[in-house]
């Protein structure tokens, strides 16, 4: 499925009212993430129709829903304590300790990883953007950092079931013109440093993402898997 | 009007204090919408106990993807429900809606039930607002379709249905009215 630009406007119409079969409400939800026209016509959808939603009259819930709700909630880290998880910083709370503490702040601060000694690996260069990847669940996956100079380093920050004869392949997209572009494959589902392309500088808010693709890598120079890990760069300051 | 602004200002507040694990955000959306949001996956499923479910689900999910919602992306009220409707729907699609009904007769009442609780959504949208005065001006049976699949949860095959329409002319009459509705509100 090719989605033309006349055909976004109608599209974003039928997925927000549910109108769309199944593959293409998947490929819409897909699309959604790099596709800025397609993004900005579905909030507008929603808009539309949300005072029919808005206009009916609450009902009396089940005085326990709140506590089923709550009693499942997974926790959250807190930016404002980013080591706070880590028993041994937080036992030693002094910034000139032994420990190299980094907190990377992803997608408007929300989720911030503590990484310790273990990425203490010297670079002569810095990283230009730096995305952490989260699965569905928002759970951290992966970190992905871009120098710029058609280099990257992924880390995978858990450990990815990879059927045989599968690959998992990373993406950027650097504009929606451009649409998504491969920076690389990752044998048997480690950590890497992918080079060799060439591609606009990374900026901001970038989007990063990892899928799963046919072994050896999607064989349109284009994801056809599904995403197992996504998130938008940041500067690194 | 200020208080419905007064409003989304505190879901986007709300919505930011998830982000940063405070559960008391998740609870202040809940007292001002969980209501409202049962209301709107009952009106999909028909059922209570279904519409709750999905309900607690998507409270589970409004926590986990808090981060993902940015203001520049709609409303926070907005992005609220679509999480609530789109449960609401998959769960609809799964075939739960067989599980709903036994034999013809029921089917057919709780149709019609169902049909004048669309309509009445229609009714009660504010006479003033953009939305009210557009679908009025679409042709009825347009409107209807249009409806139907927002406030019911039905498919083009289930509306062509009940509209006695052959599928392909159900299709392009919603989708035709769907751009005369995006014409009229732009």
């Amino acid at each position: 499925m090719k989605l033309e630009p006349n055909d976004i406007p109608a599209v974003a119409d039928e997925y927000v009212l549910g109108l769309l079969e199944e593959a293409e409400r998947a490929y819409v939800e897909a699309e959604i993430e790099r596709n800025v026209a397609l993004r900005r016509a579905v909030d507008e959808a929603r808009e539309r129709f949300l005072p029919l939603d808005t206009g009916l009259a609450p009902v009396d819930v089940s005085p326990s829903l709140w506590d089923a709700v709550s009693s499942r909630l997974p926790d959250r880290p807190k930016p404002s304590l980013p080591v706070a998880a880590n028993p041994v910083s937080a036992a030693n709370n002094n910034q000139g300790s032994g420990w190299r503490a980094a907190a990377i702040s992803a997608m408007a601060a929300s989720v911030v990883l503590a990484i310790g000694l273990t990425w203490s690996m010297t670079r002569s260069l810095d990283p230009l953007v730096i995305a952490v990847l989260m699965n569905e669940a928002g759970e951290v996956q992966a970190v992905v950092e871009d120098y710029g100079n058609d280099t990257a380093n992924v880390r995978l920050l858990t450990d990815f079931a990879v059927p045989a004869h599968k690959t998992m392949q990373v993406w950027t997209l650097p504009s929606a013109e451009m649409g998504p572009m491969s920076l690389g494959v990752l044998d048997q589902a480690r950590s890497a440093k992918l080079q060799g392309w060439s591609l606009p500088t990374p900026e901001d808010a970038q989007l990063y993402e990892i899928t799963l693709e046919d072994e050896g890598g999607s064989p349109i120079q284009r994801p056809t898997g599904p995403i197992l890990a996504k998130g938008f760069a940041k500067l690194a300051r | 009007m200020a208080s419905v602004t007064d409003q989304s200002t505190d879901l986007e507040a709300a919505l930011a204090d998830c982000a940063n694990g405070d559960r008391d955000g998740l609870k202040r959306i809940f007292d001002q919408e969980a209501g409202r949001l049962v209301a709107v996956a009952q009106r999909i499923l028909r059922r209570r106990e279904l519409a709750e479910e999905v309900v607690q689900e998507s409270f589970i999910r409004i926590w986990t993807h808090s981060h993902q919602y940015s203001p520049g992306r709609g409303s926070a009220r907005g992005w609220i429900y679509s999480i609530v409707r789109n449960r609401a729907l998959n769960l609809l699609r799964d075939g739960r809606r067989e599980d709903l009904v036994g034999d013809d007769q029921v089917e057919a009442l709780q149709d019609s039930d169902q049909l004048n609780e669309i309509m009445a959504a229609w009714h009660t949208l504010d006479r003033n607002s953009r939305l009210h005065e557009c679908l009025n001006g679409l042709e009825e049976i347009r409107r209807r379709g249009i409806l139907m699949a927002y406030v019911g949860g039905y498919t083009h095959g289930e509306i062509a249905g009940r509209l006695r329409l052959p599928l392909g002319t159900a299709k392009s009459w919603i989708r035709r009215g769907l751009s005369s509705l995006r014409e009229c509100m732009a």
